[in-house]
C-alpha cells in the first residue's frame, strides 16, 4: 500500500510539472513578445491553453482518487491540497497568458508606450515570480518560496506607478486612451499573474511548514481570527 | 483543563521485562483520547493499567495514576474497576444469561436486589448504549444470540449499567462490520458527554474521527500526545509522522 501510494504522488507530481513547464512556457512567450516587439511570439498561445485545461482537470482527478483510496494524513495531506491549489493557480496563470496575448494584439501598434510606461520590467518580475513559484514548489525550496511572496509588493507597486502613467498620458493625448486602457488592463492581468505566483509559494509553505500564511497580515490587521 | 486522570512516571513490567517506560500524561474530563501505535507498542498494557487489570495478569506497575487526584493504586481493584469500565476487542456478553442480566450482572454482584431499580438501569444504560431500541422486546432472550456489532453494546451497556466514570475501551470496533462500527463510533461521540474515554485503536481514521487527543506509543514509550487535529495535521515528532502516514519501519 505504501508503495502503491507513492507510486500514484509520483504521477501526481509528474503532471504537475509537466502541467507547470507549460504555464512557465505560456509566459515567456508573452514576456518575448514584449520585449523583443515580436508579434509573433503571442500565435499559438490560447491553442496551448487547451494542453492546461487538460492538465488541470487530470490533476485533479488524480488528486480525489488519491483522497477517496488512501486518505492521506500530515504531510502527505498538505502535499495533496498543495497541488490542489496550485494546480488551480497554474491554470489561471495560463488563462491569464491567453488574456495577455490578446491583449498585447490590441495595443501593438503602441509598442512605445509599453516601453515607457514600465510594464516590460512588471512583466519580467511577475514571470520570474511565477518561475521561482513553480520552482520552489519543486524544490521544496521554502527560502526561493517565501522570497516570491516578498517580490509581491513590488509588483504591485509597479502597477500603481504604471497606472498612473498612463492616465497622466491618456490626459496630455486624448488619441491615447483606447490604446492606454488596454494597456491598464494589461498591468492588471500581470498583476495577477505575480498574485497567483504569490499563492503558490504561499502552499508550499502550507506544505512544507504546515502553516497558512496567505492573508494573514492583513486579518491580523483587522482581528480576525482564522485559526480553527 | 478539566484533569480527570493523571498518569504519573507510570512503569509497568512483565516479570522484568519493563513494558511501559515512565509515561506521564494527562487525560482531561469528558474527552475521548485515542492510544495508537504499531503492536506491541504497549497500548492495551496501557490500559489494562488504569484499572489495575495488568495485575491480573500477571503484571506489576509503579508510578502514579490519579482518578480526580486519588492515586488508584492505593484503592481497592474491584471499586477501580467499577468506576474504570473496560470494554473488550470481542465482545463478551455472559453466554447463559439473557440480555437482561447480562446488563444486570454488575449490579447484581454489587449487591442491588430491588427489580424495579435494576429495571430501570438496565433500561437506561441499554439506552445510553443505542441498544434499547432493537432489544426491548426480547430482554429474557440470550444476549449471543445477538449480532456481533449489538453483542458489543451490550457489552457496553453493561459497562455502562455500573456507572463508571470512565470507559476504557480496547479495540472495541475491531471486529465489526463497518454499519456496527459506525454505531460504536456515533455511540462513543455521545457517550462523552458523560463520560471520560480511552479508546485503543489499530485504526488510524477511527482515531482521528472519534477522538479530542490522541497519544502515540511506541516501543513502551509514550513519543507524542496532543489533540487529534494537531497530530493528525502536523504533528511534531516524525516517528508520529511516520507512524500516521504508514510509513513506519
Amino acid at each position: 500500500m505504501h508503495e502503491h501510494f507513492e507510486e500514484e504522488l509520483e504521477k501526481l507530481n509528474t503532471n504537475l510539472l509537466k502541467m507547470a513547464s507549460l504555464v512557465d512556457e505560456q509566459v515567456e512567450r508573452v514576456f518575448t513578445a514584449l520585449d523583443t516587439k515580436n508579434i509573433e511570439m503571442c500565435k499559438g498561445v490560447k491553442a496551448k491553453d487547451v494542453e492546461i485545461d487538460a492538465y488541470d482537470n487530470l490533476i485533479l482527478a488524480q488528486c480525489e482518487n488519491i483522497l477517496a483510496l488512501f486518505q492521506p494524513v500530515a504531510s502527505d495531506l498538505r502535499y495533496v491540497m498543495s497541488i490542489i491549489m496550485i494546480n488551480n493557480q497554474l491554470e489561471r496563470c495560463g488563462d491569464i497568458a491567453v488574456n495577455i496575448s490578446q491583449r498585447i494584439k490590441k495595443a501593438f501598434d503602441h509598442i512605445d508606450l509599453i516601453k515607457e510606461s514600465g510594464i516590460i520590467e512588471m512583466i519580467k518580475k511577475a514571470k520570474e515570480m511565477v518561475k521561482h513559484s513553480i520552482d520552489s514548489f519543486l524544490n521544496k525550496d521554502i527560502d526561493l518560496a517565501y522570497n516570491v511572496i516578498m517580490q509581491d509588493n513590488e509588483v504591485d507597486k509597479m502597477n500603481k506607478q504604471i497606472f498612473k502613467v498612463l492616465v497622466e498620458r491618456m490626459k496630455q493625448n486624448p488619441e491615447l486612451i483606447e490604446p492606454a486602457s488596454h494597456l491598464i488592463v494589461l498591468t492588471r492581468h500581470i498583476e495577477r499573474l505575480a498574485d497567483h505566483a504569490t499563492n503558490i509559494a504561499e502552499n508550499l509553505v502550507f506544505y512544507i511548514e504546515a502553516k497558512i500564511v496567505a492573508h494573514k497580515k492583513k486579518l491580523s490587521n483587522r482581528g480576525i481570527e482564522d485559526e480553527p | 483543563m478539566d484533569i480527570k486522570l493523571s498518569v504519573k512516571n507510570l512503569e509497568a513490567f512483565y516479570g522484568k521485562n519493563k513494558v511501559l517506560k515512565s509515561m506521564t500524561l494527562d487525560i482531561p474530563r469528558n474527552k475521548v483520547i485515542a492510544i495508537i501505535g504499531p503492536s506491541g507498542c504497549g497500548k492495551s498494557t496501557f490500559l489494562r493499567c488504569l484499572n489495575r487489570m495488568h495485575e491480573v495478569v500477571g503484571g506489576t506497575i509503579r508510578g502514579e495514576i490519579l482518578l480526580d487526584g486519588d492515586d488508584i493504586m492505593k484503592k481497592d481493584p474491584v471499586d477501580v474497576r467499577r468506576k474504570l469500565g473496560m470494554v473488550f476487542q470481542k465482545p463478551n456478553p455472559f453466554p447463559t444469561m439473557s440480555i437482561f442480566n447480562n446488563v444486570a450482572a454488575g449490579l447484581k454482584f454489587n449487591g442491588y436486589k430491588n427489580k424495579k431499580q435494576l429495571g430501570e438501569i438496565v433500561e437506561k444504560s441499554l439506552k445510553q448504549a443505542a441498544l434499547w431500541e432493537e432489544v426491548k422486546d426480547n430482554l429474557n432472550q440470550s444476549g449471543i444470540n445477538l449480532s456481533g456489532g449489538q453483542q458489543q453494546r451490550l457489552c457496553i451497556a453493561r459497562t455502562l449499567a455500573v456507572n463508571p466514570e470512565v470507559v476504557l475501551m480496547d479495540e472495541p470496533a475491531s471486529a465489526l462490520d463497518p454499519i456496527s462500527t459506525t454505531k460504536i463510533e456515533d455511540l462513543i461521540f455521545e457517550l462523552k458527554k458523560d463520560y471520560t474515554i480511552v479508546i485503543v485503536t489499530h485504526n488510524m481514521q477511527q482515531a482521528s474521527r472519534v477522538s479530542d487527543y490522541t497519544a502515540f506509543f511506541y516501543l513502551g514509550e509514550l513519543i507524542e500526545y496532543g489533540e487529534t487535529k494537531k497530530i493528525f495535521t502536523s504533528p511534531l515528532n516524525k516517528q508520529t509522522e511516520d507512524y500516521i502516514r504508514g510509513r513506519f519501519g
